[in-house]
């Protein structure tokens, strides 16, 4: 049975983008646009799927996506929640390095850091004072489960407690949005457990959290995902495959009535399916 | 167990790794008694190596020692502080150049330096000093800058993505994430200058040291106390190596390496 929602305000806008490096064009002609989903009875943020094959630009895309990569065309919008609201709407503005969290799938921490320190320094350019800035890691530590290893270094952490720094750290640092590239890449199954519960712990905290993230496992991208994209080369006016990465479809899993369940339906392997179809061809 | 001696990579376990060390010293011994006897011999026997020991301890060792180790020291301090900061600039292309231009330089000869450093410098210490300090810098540069260029991308990235600015990333990720690293090349370069105090030190005789030991003991051909020195410089040599890794171990709990 499908979940009642709302969508309002845009939360990411994407135009016309394209990355290249030198004469190699990576990702071309990106366009999709996400909106503030609201459901009556929960705080209730957005979890965005991307997949695809090897080497379609899904890396590329998120790095443009974080402002590690500045675009060769188009631009990546999100709301300057910075800015007062004019006419009912929340000005945008290009993302730029910080704006938007991005772990990578080894999940890298400062070396020299302990948990404690890590995410003390993620937060130093918050506009929290001292206390709450304490108060706020305090919190994350406890809900978390990182309390009794707060002040252990990368090395001496265990990978799920890894995972769960590196996410955090860039909640404190950036705000609504975390881009993870492949964060189940090569876990096992208590630790895609782990990343699982994460992401829930995110999208519960805040209406506007937005988590995006790629994976091979399409099973798991329609399980977690209320969007989910397909990356994949497209194909020229002859029919022939052209070596660059764009979006080949979009799935909206809210309007599908698949977003939101535990566990996988018929639809949702029907989804898997018809997914796996799409990226075979691409 | 023999056969499992030479299996390639076979895993021993410790009380097999002491047995053999113990049968390659047994070894080692025994070709030195057995190459030490007769009339041509190679190497001077025991007795006459204790003999330059003690000879060489009668003579002051002790002094001679901590002038080779206090002017290693000040050297490698000097030196270490010049290549840090050509070494954390290096990220600035303007500066590149000139860190990899002084990395080359390692494979200049000793002598030609000599020359121009003696119209600079106005006295044979300070020599002594700044021709260590040229050397072991051109070196650190060169471990320094591959310790940079190891640097994973990652790293730089996860920084950005914490807003990090560029001065914050050479900051946080160069120079306190790679801290222990600093020591590591300290340590791994600190054998190549040891191994040029005999030089350094035959500048300036009335400074003594180790290096001037053994060249009045070379002179003489008082092969005891020559292999003598040689013992007492690999064991301090070893002694520093240690010394600089439990440092580094004891100072940084997150160096694993």
């Amino acid at each position: 049975m499908a979940i009642k929602y709302e969508q309002k305000d845009t939360i990411l806008h994407v135009e016309n983008l394209s990355v290249a490096y030198g004469e190699k064009v990576i990702i071309s002609n990106v366009n999709f646009t996400e909106k503030d989903t609201v459901r009556a009875d929960k705080a209730q943020g957005q979890t965005i799927a991307f997949v695809g094959r090897s080497g379609r630009g899904k890396s590329t895309l998120f790095r443009a996506l974080t402002g590690l990569e500045a675009p060769t065309t188009g631009m990546v919008l999100i709301p300057d929640y910075e800015k007062k609201i004019v006419n009912g709407q929340q000005p945008a503005k290009k993302v730029k390095e910080g704006d938007v969290g991005f772990v990578d799938q080894k999940y890298t921490l400062f070396r020299h850091k302990t948990i404690y320190q890590s995410l003390k320094f993620a937060c130093r350019k918050t506009s929290l004072s001292d206390a709450e800035k304490e108060e706020k890691i305090k919190q994350y530590l406890h809900d978390w489960g990182l309390d009794s290893c707060k002040n252990q270094y990368p090395n001496e952490l265990s990978g799920g407690q890894r995972q769960r720094t590196a996410i955090l750290e860039q909640l404190l640092s950036s705000g609504y949005y975390m881009v993870l590239d492949e964060p189940f890449s090569g876990l096992d199954v208590g630790n895609i457990q782990n990343v699982k519960d994460a992401f829930w712990l995110i999208n519960d905290s805040n209406e506007l959290n937005t988590i995006i993230f790629s994976t091979h496992d399409i099973d798991l991208a329609v399980e977690l995902a209320d969007s989910l994209y397909v990356l994949g080369y497209g194909k020229n006016e002859k029919g022939n495959l052209v070596q660059t990465g764009t979006v080949l479809k979009h799935f909206d899993l809210k309007e599908m009535g698949l977003a939101w369940h535990d566990g996988l339906t018929k639809d949702h392997l029907d989804l898997v399916k018809e997914v796996k179809e799409i990226m075979l061809a691409s | 167990m023999l056969k499992k001696w030479f299996r390639p990579f076979e895993a021993v376990d410790v009380k097999q790794r002491l047995t053999i060390t113990a049968v390659w010293v047994v070894l080692f011994a025994g070709y030195w008694v057995i190459a030490s006897q007769g009339s041509k011999h190679l190497f001077p026997t025991p007795a006459q190596v204790w003999a330059g020991m003690q000879s060489l301890y009668a003579e002051g060792l002790v002094v001679h020692i901590a002038s080779s180790l206090g002017l290693c020291l000040q050297a490698a301090a000097i030196s270490l502080l010049i290549s840090l900061a050509v070494v954390y600039l290096s990220p600035l292309p303007a500066i590149k150049p000139i860190a990899v231009f002084l990395s080359r330089l390692r494979y200049l000869p000793l002598t030609g330096i000599t020359f121009y450093l003696t119209i600079l410098v106005t006295n044979a210490r300070s020599m002594q000093v700044w021709v260590l300090v040229v050397f072991m810098s051109l070196y650190f540069i060169t471990s320094l800058l591959g310790v940079l260029k190891d640097i994973p991308v990652d790293e730089i990235n996860h920084a950005r993505s914490l807003k990090c600015s560029r001065w914050e990333i050479l900051w946080e990720v160069v120079i306190k994430g790679r801290l222990d690293y600093v020591l590591d090349v300290l340590r791994q370069n600190l054998a190549i200058i040891w191994m040029m105090l005999v030089t350094v030190e035959s500048i300036l005789v009335a400074a003594g040291g180790l290096g001037v030991l053994i060249k009045n003991s070379d002179k003489f051909a008082n092969h005891g106390r020559i292999v003598a020195l040689q013992i007492i410089i690999l064991l301090i040599g070893l002694l520093l190596d240690w010394v600089l890794q439990v440092t580094r171990k004891g100072l940084f709990r997150y160096s694993t390496y």
